[in-house]
Parts: structure tokens; sequence; C-alpha cells
């Protein structure tokens, strides 16, 4: 389903990602974690299609289609999706006038019938009810005020109302405490199926409790330096990232 | 001061001298026209050394060829699509009225200026304020000077409405004033513009109550230029809460020089809210004078400009009592090479202490080459006050348009979302026809921009 080969990317002349390779299939999910400051909101901004971004060499790629030809909204449309980890505030703009826009913007350019307000509504609710988000959140503008588990709930309540088919989940477990934590990963476990897949990024094992990872990445310094599975997470945990320093991508 | 004949002033003191004294005029409103055509002509238009007029270019104005706006009869079609429901209609075409176009309201003494009854509260009004604040009272700080234009009007104006609220009356249903501009459409002529002298007097009676809503626009649909100079007078007596709301959506390349006076007695509160769309060369002038201890006026404005549209809001708010307050809330949304200027003075007499004056101006600027200057001015000579103010110019806020985009939102779309957030407060307190204005933002100057 996604394929980016050695990915480079600099942002201000600064190189961050300095060959990337990862592939993703459809049903998987695959962890992403490494130390601050290693690239790893980098390459989730890079596949949104963030302009500030400038990939110098390499490939994206999403069910074969080249990701660097398409918009960021092109990108949602074929159903690309990113919880950002630092959602943004727009004040103005009601949260769940928002989502429908958004939903229908969607539907619009797959060329589906768009929702009625009914419609709309009714599948808010569900979604919202499944990820335990509060009513009161969707009247207000979007992220406005939100503590910062709120917004980390509304991310993951866009992404299940909006069914992408890929999803990137920039530490959406930071700054929850354990019963949010456990509420965004059952969202995520109930959209897991066959034709999904997740890349799910992040500083700890904990989430990965909840959400079982099929593989796991250590990202450092721009490389992914090591893949193995679930167990590899365990390993990270326990030892930090010492002993991965600058060390090739084999492992 | 005597200068060498401007002949730029010349089309308008011969329509002064042509059109001699108006039969059946009141004695005092002859006075204030002559008083206004000798000040016209002794201050002539401003310069380049006019403080108040530095950052408002009028030479496009002085360089056209101009003539008095003839009488024109419009469609009924024509004028409907400015109307808005449920509201009593006063509609003049080229300053002069129509009244086929319009229905009097019931519960307030309204008439034309051309065409007062010889007696009775009308015609008192008429006589006893006409012209007597824009000219008069208003220039109570020391320095306000002439202002040229609403000089002009007072000269010149050959119609327009009163409208008297009776003490005590609530008037549910808002009055709508229209003012049409029905430029002649020729090709090739763009440097002859037609003028036209809208004027307004609205005195609120003690404890009344009641909305007007003044809509400035244009009949025309091709480029025809037009000057319309409108003046308006808010008499607020004691305890009179007016509500107001202007909106502006002349033809693009109209030049629209407006003046408007709001004067309040004890306790009166006066709310404006100025929609600016339209307009080539457009500029604002609202005076309040809280004349009254306790007395509260809003002034709040949106300005949407795009193409070379130049808009300037120049405020001029006077605390005289005690116990008096303010707030400006005026924002700005510019595309492409639009200027606009925002200048926010406030004037603090000694003996308004406890005044609460507050001044906001907020400008978005979505392309490179707009530019808006915001010029706050507070004069405070009492001690004991509030006053705040502040302006920002910024531009659409780039995290918000790639959120927006990431969850799918075309980009068109999604700056039109956000322009529409930024301006939606002003927008909303104009609650009639939301739907209309937010078309006019979304898909008119501004929305949906492309960069
Ligand atoms: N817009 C930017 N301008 C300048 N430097 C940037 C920008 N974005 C990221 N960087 C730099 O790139 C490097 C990688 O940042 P990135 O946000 O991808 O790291 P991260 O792995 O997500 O870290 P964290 O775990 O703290 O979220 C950092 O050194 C960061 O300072
Ligand atoms: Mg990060």
């Amino acid at each position: 389903m996604l394929r980016v080969s050695d990915l480079h990317a600099r942002v201000e002349e600064q190189e961050i990602l300095r060959g990337v390779n990862l592939e993703v299939k459809a049903g998987e999910v695959h962890a992403v974690m490494g130390p601050n400051g290693s690239g790893k909101s980098t390459l989730a901004q890079v596949l949104a299609g963030r302009e500030d971004y400038e990939v110098t060499a390499g490939s994206l790629e999403l069910d074969g289609e080249d990701l660097q030809e398409m918009a960021p909204e092109e990108r949602a449309h074929a159903g690309l999706f990113l919880a950002f980890q630092y959602p943004v505030e727009i004040p103005g703009v009601g949260n769940s006038y928002f989502l429908k826009a958004a939903v229908n913007a969607t539907r619009k350019a797959r060329g589906e019938q768009e929702l009625d307000a009914m419609d709309f509504l009714q599948l808010l609710r569900e979604r919202a009810k499944l990820v335990d988000v509060d009513e009161a959140l969707l009247r207000r503008p979007v992220n406005e005020g939100f503590s910062g588990g709120e917004k980390k709930r509304n991310e993951i309540l866009q992404m299940a109302v909006l069914e992408p088919r890929l999803a990137v989940l920039d530490e959406t477990d930071s700054g929850l405490d354990i019963d949010a934590l456990k509420t965004v990963a059952a969202g995520v476990n109930a959209l897991r199926n066959e034709d999904r897949a997740f890349v799910v990024i992040t500083h700890y094992q904990r989430l990965l409790n909840y959400i079982v990872p099929d593989h796991v990445h250590v990202l450092l310094d721009g490389r992914i330096v090591r893949s193995g599975g679930s167990g590899l997470a365990h390993e990270l945990e326990a030892k930090g990232y010492a002993g991965f320093n600058g060390g090739p991508a084999a492992a | 001061m005597t200068t060498t004949a401007d002949t730029r002033t010349t089309p308008y003191l011969d329509l002064f001298a042509r059109r001699g004294e108006r039969s059946g005029e009141a004695e005092s409103v002859r006075t204030r026209r002559r008083e206004a055509i000798e000040r016209f002509e002794a201050a002539g238009f401003p310069g380049r050394g006019n403080e108040e007029w530095r950052q408002t270019n009028i030479a496009p104005l002085l360089r056209a060829a101009v003539t008095e706006a003839s009488s024109r009869a419009i469609e009924g079609q024509q004028a409907k699509r400015f109307l808005y429901p449920g509201c009593d209609r006063l509609v003049f075409v080229n300053g002069r009225f129509a009244p086929e176009c319009s229905s009097a309201p019931e519960e307030v003494n309204a008439a034309s200026l051309a065409d007062l009854p010889a007696a009775g509260r009308v015609a008192d009004v008429v006589a006893e304020h006409l012209g007597a604040t824009v000219d008069g009272r208003a220039s109570c700080s020391a320095d306000a000077g002439v202002h040229p234009f609403a000089a002009l009007n007072t000269a010149l104006f050959d119609d327009g409405a009163v409208v008297e609220i009776p003490d005590g009356a609530v008037v549910e249903r808002p009055i709508q004033v229209l003012w049409l501009s029905s430029p002649v459409e020729e090709s090739g002529s763009v440097d002859r513009v037609e003028f036209s002298f809208p004027r307004l007097l609205v005195v609120a009676g003690e404890n009344s109550q009641a909305s007007i809503i003044e809509t400035f626009a244009s009949t025309g649909t091709g480029t025809a230029g037009y000057f319309v100079c409108p003046a308006g007078e808010f008499i607020c007596r004691p305890g009179a809460v007016l509500h107001h709301t202007r909106l502006q959506a002349d033809g693009k390349d109209a030049f629209h020089l407006g003046f408007q006076h709001a004067h309040l007695e004890r306790s009166a509160l006066f709310d404006s809210s100025s929609l600016a769309f339209g307009g080539g060369l457009v500029r604002n002038d609202a005076v309040a004078l809280l004349d009254g201890e306790g007395s509260h006026c809003t002034l709040d404005g949106l300005y949407v400009v795009a193409g070379s549209q130049f808009v300037d809001n120049h405020m001029r708010v006077e605390h005289r009592q005690p116990h008096t307050t303010s707030h400006q809330l005026y924002k700005g949304v510019l595309d492409d090479r639009a200027r606009s200027v925002f200048n926010g003075r406030i004037y603090v007499h000694k003996a308004a202490q406890k005044t609460d004056a507050k001044q906001t101006n907020r400008n978005l600027l979505l392309s490179k080459a707009a530019l808006a200057n915001s010029n706050p001015q507070l004069e405070i000579f009492a001690d004991d006050v509030r006053c705040t103010h502040g302006s920002t110019i910024g531009r659409l806020d780039e995290d918000a348009l790639f959120y927006l985009r990431a969850r799918g939102l075309p980009r068109n779309e999604a700056y039109g979302m956000l322009v529409y957030a930024f301006a939606r407060e002003l927008v909303e307190k104009a609650s009639f026809e939301p739907l209309r204005l937010r078309a006019s933002l979304n898909g008119g100057p501004g929305g949906g921009g492309s960069r």
C-alpha cells in the first residue's frame, strides 16, 4: 500500500531524512520509534504533503501512485490520514462544521454522494461515542482551547469519521492518561481491518501494549536503523536507543 | 486664506450658485448650506499637507470630469435585489427619493427631504438638526477642522431622508434606507463621473428604540464610475437605543466618500456596524460624540477588498462626559493590491472621567502586495479612564491551511473557510441575510483566492 524508498528530505537547508525505506502492506500496523529530533514528524508531514519540507531524493507511493504529484487534499482523498502531533487550533470554525466539510469534500472528490445534515450527524454521533468524545466539543471551534488529551481524541475522531486507508498517527499517545490511551487504542483497533493500514509514531512501548504492531522500526538521525517485530519495542523500552547510535540501516 | 481659484471645485460651486435658494427650505438649513459652501470654498480639496487626508489619495476623483447625477427612474426589480425582507424601506436613486419602491414605516415620522411638509414634527426636526451636528457641534475638538466632503454634502444635497422616532417608541421592523446609484452606462467615457449627495437625518427620541439599515449599491453592471458622497446624522436623545448597519456594496469603480456623525445624549446607545465590500476609492469617516453621561457607542466594521480597491475608515470617538463607553472593532480582509487605512482616534475630554474606550483593528492580508495601515490615536485629558487599543496585521495561518487540506478540503475551500472564520463575528452581528454576506465573502473579493 505504502512504499517509501530512499527518501531524503530537508527543511531550511537542513537535511533531516537521509534515506528512509518503509513498506506498509494493507492490514498491517507499523510502529516507528526514535528519539526526539530523529525525523519522525518530518516523515509524517512529508507523507501528508507539507510544502515546507523539500524532498530531495527518493520516492513515495500510495497504492502505486506517486504521492509527490499530489496536493495534500488529494492525498487525503486517496485515503491518507495524518493525526498531527500538534493539532492546530482554528478559531471561528466549528468542529462539526469542519468535519462535515471534510467528509463531503472527500466524498465529492471520489464521485460519491455527499452526506446531508441528518446522515452526517448520525455518523458523527456514532463515531464520537466510539472514541469517547464529548458532544460539547463538536460544537466548539476546532481544537480551540481543547486540552492536550481532547485534541488527541479529536484527531482520532476525525480519523474515525474519515475512514482512511492509511492512517499515520504522530505521537497520538503523548499527553494521554491511561484511560484516554485505552480509548484511543480502542478507536484504532475498531478500525483495523485487512484493507487498512496504520503507521503509529510513538516514544513509548506503552501504546503498543494496546495497539499491537506487526512491525517496529527505529528511526535515528533520519534513517531507519533497525526493523523487527513487536518484541523490538520491548527491547527499546529496556535498553533505550544507545545501542543504535549511528549504526547502519542493516541490523 | 485666499488661494488661486481651484478649478476642481468649480463644478460644485457652480451647481450651488445655479440652484439658488430652495423654496420652502427652513431658514436655518439655508444658513447652514451657505456656511458649508463657504467653508468648502475656503478649504478646497484636501492636499497632501492635510494630515487627516495624508493617506487618502483622492487625485483620481479630482482628475475626473464630474457632473450632477440626473434623476433616473428604475424598475422595481433593480431595487428588489438589495432589499431585505421584513423591513420598511426608503429607496433613493441617485440621491432622490423613489416613492414607488418605498414603504413608509408607520410608527415613525419619515419624509423625503425634498418633499417636506410645511409644518409639523418632521419640519421642526429638520430645521433644528439638519446640518447642525455635522458642521457645528462636531468640531468640538479644536483641530477637527473642516471635512470638505461633509461640507459639500450639506451645501449640495438635493434630497435624502429624515426619520424621527418618537419618544418612547419601540420600532420592531428595521428601516432600510437604500441608496442606489444608477450611473449612465457609456462605453469609453470612464472619466465622466456623476455625483450624488445622499443625506440622512435620524433623530431617535427619548427612550426610543429602532434599527436603521443603510445600503449603498449600484444598478450598474459596467465600468461606469460614479461618485457618491453621503452624510448621515444620528441624534440619540436621552435613553435612546439606535442600531445602525451600513452595507456598502458600490460598483468597483465608484468613489465613495462618506461621513457619519452620531450625537449621543445621556444614557443613549448607538450601535453601528459598517460592512464595506464595494467601491474603488472608499473613505468613511465615522464620528461619535458621547455627549451625555452614561452613553455608549459601538462602532464595528468589516472591509473586504481586492483588486486595486482602497478603503479608508477614519474614526473619531469623543468622550465628553463621565461614565461613557465606546467599543470599536474593525477587521479587514485584503487581497491582490488592495490597500486600507484605519485611523482610530479616541479623544477623552477632561470632564470625561471613568471613560472606558476600547479599540481594535485586525487585518488579514491574503497577498504579498496588499497593504494595511493602522493608526490608533489616543488623546486623553482625563486621569481616571480606561483606554485600550490594539492593532494587528497578519497573514493567513499556513498551519491551519495545511491542517484543513490534510483533512481533504480543497485549497480554495480551506482558504474561504479561514477567511470567513476571521470575519465571522462581524458578519454574524449583521444578523439579517447572513447568507448574502457570506456569499459576498466567499465568492467575492478576498474569497477563494488561489494563492
Ligand atoms: N520547520 C522546521 N524548521 C526547522 N527545523 C525543523 C523544522 N521541522 C523540523 N525541524 C528539525 O528537524 C529535526 C527533526 O524534527 P522532527 O519533528 O521530525 O523530529 P521528531 O522525531 O518528530 O521529534 P519529536 O520526538 O520531538 O517529536 C529536528 O532537529 C527539528 O528541529
Ligand atoms: Mg515529532
